[in-house]
């Protein structure tokens, strides 16, 4: 008995990458997830340009993590400048950063998640079925972007977002404006946990390598060491020792590995090592979602990233107070202390750990860079839990087994290629 | 931030949206269109702007304006730089089958989807132009660069007339 499982482009999720698997007489010979495209160009198309220019480039490369790749691509540039933020500037920039974490969670739960778990195909029949989810996603997501744009100019490629600070600031009335829509969502957050709450996750366990960020005084985004549950810890400058890229012949994308076999980022990562400092109100969604760290169900990692829209919500809510209290100031950005310079930029966007590491020549223009993005990071580790759940699963019918291998791979929420977006027409 | 609607003067209340990536090459088509037409000028109570890759936020920039005009590049299976005016009617748009992607924002999908919600406007116009290279940092090839102005140009006529 032989079965051969080939998804070539994997829906749902965002750029195009194939599930091949092959079972013969009951033994797994192939399993691979083959990307097809990636998005290692940015060192290409950094060098040579001036040093402001690169987090306007670098946001163009995504739709969803623009505001991810601004952060990480700044904190670079600042840190090989010397360029200290005023504590508006952090402020804005963790207020931001929540938008985004919001807007891509919502969107990756709810759109393209759910669907699996609902019994439709996509959000398309949803609205037939579960008009009240697909309506409060939307609303859910038009608030996260609506942070976005009033801290940055606008939704997606945050033009206001510079080296040093910020060229534009929300006024106090758009501030307190989110702030009452943030509060009422609070309503949409229950249902939301209540929602995932219900659902079955398939059951899986595979213990693995978690990295994420680490702050001491909060739940880490932007800056911090790179820590990981088998008790590394390191600054983000000697981020090498942690990520140890590879090249495998199936994948344009460069593998990683460091304590073991693979190593994942993201939500579930983060949740596993920075629980203590999620807000009271996520912890309590992630006791109604069943989880305590460690967990090592990649399933759930759709289930973490409930927990921190309830996370980024009320932390948000926290610092637009925080904002209001102390007045908005229209401040010139920081000023650039040294040239050349060398720096290296963490954020744990979305999907998990963003390093941008840049070189910067005297006259300000980019002479090196390197990018590390989530994704590439998660390859490797999703391969291996196929490994492990193509056995588990190998005695249903071929369909069966095709829709847990793809929920698998849409449970990483992989980013695979950015930003073509090109109709065809028959 | 996003414009607004301005006084209806004009008979319907029109947003020109662009849309693509400027770094994907030909994928940048709407962008660079939009761009000229905000530099000429429009009637009152029409609007444009580039919106890059939004996905599903498209839709919510439908609220408010009576017609919507997509500029984008569109596959269609014609020679590199034909251009085509139709309505989301006019043509069967596939897109990654009946899914829903944010990075390929799925421009078929997100109208369905609105469509759906009852979120579109009365008027809907796509102006497709078929993209000859969308490598990332690739120029706009040299037959989408010819047509962009051919573009802005009938646009104009279409909102002046």
């Amino acid at each position: 008995m032989s079965k051969r499982i080939d998804v070539h482009h994997v829906t749902r999720v965002e750029g195009h990458g194939n599930i091949v698997v092959e079972v013969e007489n009951g033994n797994l010979t192939t399993c691979r997830f083959e990307v097809v495209e990636t998005p290692r160009f940015f060192e290409a198309m950094l060098l040579g340009r001036p040093y402001h220019e690169a987090s306007h480039i670098t946001s163009r490369i995504c739709g969803i993590c623009a505001t991810g790749h601004a952060t990480a691509s700044l904190r670079a540039t600042e840190k090989a400048l010397g360029v200290t933020l005023s504590e508006q500037s952090w402020l804005l920039r963790k207020l931001t950063f929540h938008g985004e974490i919001l807007d891509s969670h919502i969107l990756h739960v709810y759109m393209l998640v759910a669907p699996d778990f609902l019994g439709v195909g996509s959000v398309i029949p949803l609205v037939n079925t579960h008009p009240e989810v697909v309506l409060r996603a939307l609303r859910m997501k038009k608030l996260a972007g609506d942070i976005c744009a009033a801290v940055t100019g606008r939704h997606t490629h945050p033009i206001a977002m510079t080296v040093g600070g910020f060229t534009h600031f929300p006024t106090t009335a758009e501030l307190e404006s989110l702030h009452k829509r943030l509060v009422e969502s609070r309503k949409d957050l229950d249902a939301t946990v209540e929602l995932f709450s219900k659902l079955s996750w398939p059951e899986f366990e595979r213990d693995t390598e978690y990295v994420s960020l680490s702050k001491p005084d909060e739940y880490a985004y932007i800056d911090g060491d790179i820590v990981t549950t088998d008790g590394v810890r390191v600054p983000p400058e000697r981020y090498k020792e942690v990520t140890n890229e590879f090249l495998v012949p199936h994948s344009t994308a460069k593998f990683t590995r460091n304590k073991r076999e693979s190593l994942m980022v993201g939500a579930l990562a983060r949740f596993n090592n920075n629980y203590d400092q999620l807000h009271p109100k996520a912890k309590e969604a992630a006791t109604a979602l069943g989880m305590k760290p460690k967990v090592t169900n990649t399933f759930l990692n759709s289930a973490a990233q409930v927990v921190e829209i309830v996370h980024s919500t009320e932390d948000a809510i926290l610092i637009i107070e925080k904002l209001l209290e102390r007045g908005i100031q229209a401040e010139e950005p920081a000023p650039v202390t040294r040239m050349p310079g060398e720096g290296v930029g963490v954020a744990d966007v979305p999907r998990g750990l963003l390093i941008h590491h840049y070189q910067i020549g005297e006259d300000g223009r980019i002479t090196g860079a390197n990018c590390i993005i989530p994704t590439n990071q998660n390859i490797n580790n999703l391969e291996h839990d196929m490994r492990v759940l193509v056995p588990q699963v190998m005695h249903k019918d071929q369909e069966a087994m095709r829709l847990d291998l793809e929920m698998l791979v849409r449970a990483y929420d992989p980013c695979i290629s950015c930003s073509v977006h090109v109709l065809t027409i028959k | 931030m996003p414009q607004e609607p301005s006084s209806p003067l004009t008979e319907k209340k029109t947003l020109i949206i662009g849309l693509g990536n400027i770094l994907k090459g030909d994928d940048g088509i709407g962008v660079r269109v939009a761009e000229i037409l905000s530099q000429r000028e429009l009637p009152a109570g029409v609007a444009v702007e580039e919106v890059g890759t939004p996905g599903i936020d498209l839709m919510n920039r439908f609220e408010g304006w009576q017609k919507v005009i997509l500029v984008d590049a569109v596959q269609m299976g014609a020679k590199p730089g034909t251009w085509r005016r139709f309505s989301p009617q006019d043509v069967r748009l596939i897109a990654n089958g009946n899914v829903l992607s944010l990075h390929e924002p799925d421009l078929a999908s997100v109208l369905e989807l609105a469509q759906a919600l009852n979120m579109l406007p009365d008027e809907i116009v796509i102006y497709g132009v078929e993209p000859q290279d969308l490598t990332f940092m690739a120029p706009l090839s040299s037959p989408v660069e010819a047509i962009i102005n051919v573009i802005a140009e009938q646009i104009l006529s279409e909102i002046w007339k």
